[in-house]
């Protein structure tokens, strides 16, 4: 029976150790950011479902949302809800359109520097590109599956709404997996992508609601 | 003309107080002889649900879209959060019968109109228990009446189902908010829809299957 707590407690423990959270060291940093930096300049265009999951602490389940969301350098991005819901938001030549179920609207982004500083971290936080030291302190650490970036804004005006986000790449890839963007009081949104295609030719009108 | 001035001005004002007074009337209603003392608002009173929406509000002539949810976290209070559907929140609040407390505001949602105008709405839509004054019928709905000073409220049940369908809010008997409801079951609405009539403000909410 004692042996039995043990080899629980041992194994336990390993999974601990195991899947914690270790600093990378200088070196291991400038190689990982060299390598992100090389690969997203030959990203053109990205393709990839994703899953977001809404953490309240107050609910017994997070809210679930998924859709479809294409990217297309410099700055075109679709970013498509269909589950439970169609929701789409695209950013296009400073200016955000809405698609909500049906009803269309536009937002002129040039003049919003908020809608401006959300359209960069979007499309940062996908392409993986936002070492961005003048926005963010950026700390990086390692597990047995991910590297990840933890930025935390600088500015006030992004610190209200968000403490920290948090990049997610799998060891062996250049891509983000997972987001997570932390807010002041704990609550989280945790974005999960899957079946992610890179460089595929996406036709214009996909950005167009 | 000073005074010519004064007594048009007296007058348009009287005018628009005698037609902004109209009275708010049940349709083809009568009233009823009823042993009932209270009526029981039910939606959002199970504690082990999630009450998750799709948010959908009109505030004059700009749409803002996002997820709404309330949970009922102990006897007397509801938690209510509002996120952007990338999920930022916008707003979360505690609401209870005695007491609202603001856990966060976005900016620039942060005013006092606004706060009191969503507190207001809040309080009517979770407010559990009122007491009933009078009762009327009109066919299709019983309609509970119940007097808060110069506020009163009527609420509608189905007369076939019972459900809870309809919310009157009335100041000095103008009608200042509906509130129309879908029921799913009689614990939740599937479909909310809080209409104001002197501001020009429209939440609509459908749930969400989460």
């Amino acid at each position: 029976m004692r042996i039995k707590i043990f080899t629980i407690l041992f194994l336990a423990l390993t999974k601990i150790v195991f899947s914690q959270e270790q600093k990378m060291s200088v070196t291991e940093i400038a190689e990982f950011k060299a390598t992100i930096e090389k690969e997203s300049k030959t990203i053109n265009t990205i393709k990839t479902d994703f899953i977001q999951y809404k953490h309240l602490d107050f609910l017994s389940k997070d809210i679930e949302t998924s859709g479809k969301m294409s990217f297309k350098t410099p700055n075109l991005l679709n970013w498509q809800y269909t589950k439970p819901y169609n929701y789409s938001i695209v950013f296009k030549s400073n200016k955000i359109f809405i698609n909500d179920q049906g009803k269309k609207s536009i937002i002129d982004a040039g003049s919003s520097k908020i809608f401006e500083k959300i359209n960069k971290m979007i499309v940062g936080s996908v392409s993986g590109n936002m070492f961005d030291d003048k926005e963010f302190a950026i700390s990086y650490y390692k597990t047995k599956e991910f590297y990840i970036a933890k930025l935390s804004p600088k500015t006030k005006e992004i610190s209200k709404y968000i403490q920290q986000i948090d990049l997610y790449f799998p060891i062996n890839d250049v891509i983000v997996s997972l987001v997570k963007l932390n807010e002041p009081s704990g609550d989280f949104t945790k974005i999960v992508f899957k079946n992610k295609i890179l460089n595929a030719k996406i036709d214009d009108s996909v950005f167009s609601n | 003309m000073q005074k010519l001035t004064t007594r048009f001005l007296v007058t348009s004002l009287l005018l628009i107080v005698l037609v902004s007074c109209k009275s708010y009337q049940i349709e083809g209603a009568n009233k009823v002889a009823s042993a009932i003392t209270n009526f029981q608002n039910l939606y959002f009173s199970n504690p082990e649900t999630d009450y998750v929406y799709k948010a959908h509000i009109e505030v004059y002539g700009n749409d803002l879209s996002g997820v709404f949810v309330v949970k009922k976290i102990n006897d007397s209070i509801h938690r209510v959060v509002l996120t952007t559907d990338f999920g930022n929140k916008l707003l979360d609040f505690e609401v209870s019968e005695t007491d609202f407390k603001i856990n966060y505001v976005v900016e620039n949602l942060n005013k006092k109109i606004v706060i009191n105008t969503l507190k207001k709405d809040f309080v009517l839509l979770l407010k559990a228990n009122h007491k009933v004054d009078e009762v009327f019928e009109n066919g299709t709905s019983i309609i509970f009446k119940s007097n808060e000073g110069n506020r009163t409220n009527f609420f509608y049940e189905n007369s076939d189902d019972n459900q809870y369908v309809k919310l009157v809010h009335t100041i000095h008997a103008k009608e200042k908010v509906t509130f129309s409801f879908l029921p799913k079951n009689t614990t939740f609405a599937e479909s909310i829809i809080i209409q104001h009539h002197n501001i020009k403000l429209k939440i609509e909410l459908t749930q969400i299957n989460n």
